[in-house]
């Protein structure tokens, strides 16, 4: 049981880093950074429980709030490029933040304990909620508290004017900014509340793990969490998640009998869907030939 | 006074080897931009598939006893076949507007190459034979080793050939036309997407040439380097400019020597930091790179 609790919080997490991306992708600006701000909130997450000794709360708000400012001032310099040079620039910003956490070494001795980052030997030891005493499924239960609120919270979004704004700027930039939006001040507010959602999914990973060192947050991070929007569509925050369900509960944990061809199996996947569907599995036409199915489900006479 | 000139020297040491190591970063630059030049979108499996043919030749190499010259070459055809086929695979059905699908068809073919390679290798790094160990030149106080001499040599011959190709033969002409201009290039009969193809084979083989030359000058082959040359590949692409040939050139030398200058200065472990921090300066300061048109933004 404790297995499928754990995936459930593999699920969760992702789909915190899956929604990080999405909403910077209805601005129509595709970001690598999401493993960079990931990292942010990780690190200092686990800095603040593990040698501050703060509970979690407070640790994981302040490590989101944290990555959100570096979201908010990667924003100016990286979204002055658009498109493909975007793109590099925040896969170098996400190299960046890595070969940082790379670096970092800050180990203190709490009760009897060496503690902290310790550079290239990675972060050990985030153990708040196995200290704690808390069960897999009281984890599980917490990670999902964040995904169902930051889910609700993008979904209100996204029927309100904040949503129109955005997807404006992403269908067309010269029509969005010839009724008076402001393009800088959209995408960089864009980015820093993917920064501050991609930092609680990194500050409850670094926990669940208790383990985290500079491998995880490469490049490899960064193209899942636009793979989750790209392949789930941008039409709403329920693609996203279907998308991480998919990846990690069906591709990830379900071929693991495969072996090392899984791995292999993944990029060649990845090339074959996107050659059938360019534009997402789910895609505006799948999404409305969902629609058509259910409401005409919904609609026939007769129906209870 | 001694202290300072044996600093001065130990600097411009290592500065002009790493100009000399810079040129595989500007071959591997020259693919990417190539590539945008014609097709506007961004090839991530590019250094993947130059380090794939470097391991071809590895393998040339250690079946056959062949010459360098030889190793080199096979490397280039190799990485000029993959080429083709991550062409085919990740362009010729993707629909021309839509570069995102074009960058995730490549990331995918990135980790697939990746992963034929560790499941061929069983995940540990190979040694590359030493080129030219016993050659260097002396020129007191300055040394030079030979393996980097041969990279920088090799590097000017393909950059020298690829010129002529771009400029002299009807292929440079169509590749030119197209990145130009591609429906004018189609109407006047030149086949667009032979064209393209022929381009990632150009590309191919000059990043086949630079995955040889990394491994030769570095004296070992793992799966690890194909992710960092991939992000120096398009660090050098961004700053000398995208779609700019001259640029990329002069960025691979810079960001070759810079690098080198930071691992003197600051250690293995912070070096790719400040290249990733001069990537900044220049996005801050001149966000089209050192020889990019403003019309070139995007």
């Amino acid at each position: 049981m404790d297995f499928y609790f754990g995936l459930a919080q593999t699920i969760g997490i992702h789909t915190l880093l899956g929604l990080s991306a999405y909403v910077l992708m209805l601005t129509g600006q595709l970001s690598l950074a999401q493993a960079g701000f990931f990292a942010i909130g990780a690190y200092t997450a686990g800095i603040f429980t593990v040698l501050f000794q703060w509970t979690i709360l407070p640790a994981l708000i302040s490590g989101a709030l944290i990555a959100g400012f570096f979201a908010f001032l990667i924003g100016f310099p990286a979204l002055r490029v658009r498109g493909l040079m975007l793109v590099v620039a925040t896969i170098a910003f996400s190299e960046f933040v890595r070969l940082f956490f790379f670096n970092l070494h800050w180990r203190e001795t709490i009760d009897n304990l060496e503690v902290g980052p310790d550079s290239t030997q990675g972060f050990r030891e985030i153990r708040f909620f196995s200290a704690n005493g808390w069960e897999t499924w009281e984890v599980s239960l917490f990670v999902w508290f964040f995904v169902i609120a930051v889910m609700a919270g993008l979904w209100w979004m996204d029927r309100s004017r904040a949503g129109a704004v955005l997807r404006a700027v992403g269908e067309d930039e010269l029509a969005a900014q010839s009724v008076g939006l402001n393009l800088t001040a959209v995408k960089v507010a864009a980015m820093t509340v993917g920064g501050v959602i991609a930092g609680i999914g990194g500050g409850l990973y670094a926990h669940t793990v208790t383990y985290i060192d500079h491998l995880t947050f490469t490049v490899l991070l960064a193209t899942f969490a636009i793979a989750y929007p790209i392949l789930g569509g941008l039409s709403s925050v329920f693609g996203t998640l279907a998308a991480v369900i998919f990846i990690q509960g069906i591709l990830i944990e379900g071929l693991r009998f495969l072996g090392d061809w899984r791995n292999i199996l993944f990029g060649l996947l990845i090339i074959v869907v996107m050659n059938l569907k360019p534009s997402g599995i789910f895609d505006a036409r799948t999404a409305l030939m969902l629609k058509r199915m259910f409401a005409g489900k919904r609609g026939k006479p007769g129906d209870a | 006074m001694e202290d300072f000139w044996y600093e001065f020297v130990e600097i411009t040491q290592s500065i002009s080897d790493g100009l000399l190591f810079g040129s595989t970063y500007a071959l591997i630059g020259i693919g990417f931009t190539l590539i945008f030049g014609t097709m506007h979108k961004l090839n991530m499996a590019f250094a993947a598939a130059s380090i794939a043919g470097a391991y071809v030749g590895l393998a040339v190499l250690s079946f056959f006893d062949a010459p360098a010259i030889v190793v080199f070459l096979v490397s280039a055809l190799a990485s000029g076949a993959i080429g083709y086929v991550v062409y085919f695979a990740c362009f010729r059905f993707i629909p021309v507007d839509n570069p995102l699908a074009a960058l995730m068809t490549t990331v995918g073919a990135l980790f697939f190459i990746d992963e034929i390679i560790i499941h061929v290798t069983n995940a540990s790094p190979l040694n590359y034979p030493a080129l030219f160990d016993d050659v260097y030149i002396d020129i007191p106080p300055y040394f030079f080793r030979g393996d980097l001499l041969f990279v920088f040599v090799v590097g000017l011959l393909s950059m020298v050939v690829l010129l002529f190709v771009l400029y002299r033969t009807r292929l440079g002409l169509a590749t030119r036309a197209v990145s130009q201009q591609n429906v004018a290039a189609q109407l006047c009969g030149i086949d667009v997407h032979k064209t393209n193809a022929l381009t990632f084979v150009v590309a191919g083989v000059l990043g086949g040439v630079a995955g040889g030359m990394t491994a030769a000058s570095v004296g070992v082959l793992s799966p690890l380097m194909t992710l960092p040359l991939t992000i120096k590949g398009l660090i050098v692409t961004v700053i000398g400019g995208l779609g700019s040939i001259p640029g990329a050139i002069v960025a691979g030398l810079l960001v070759g020597a810079l690098e080198n200058l930071f691992l003197y200065v600051r250690g293995v472990n912070e070096r790719d930091m400040y290249v990733l921090l001069l990537l900044f300066v220049f996005l801050v300061f001149r966000p089209n790179g050192i020889f990019g048109k403003s019309a070139h933004r995007d």
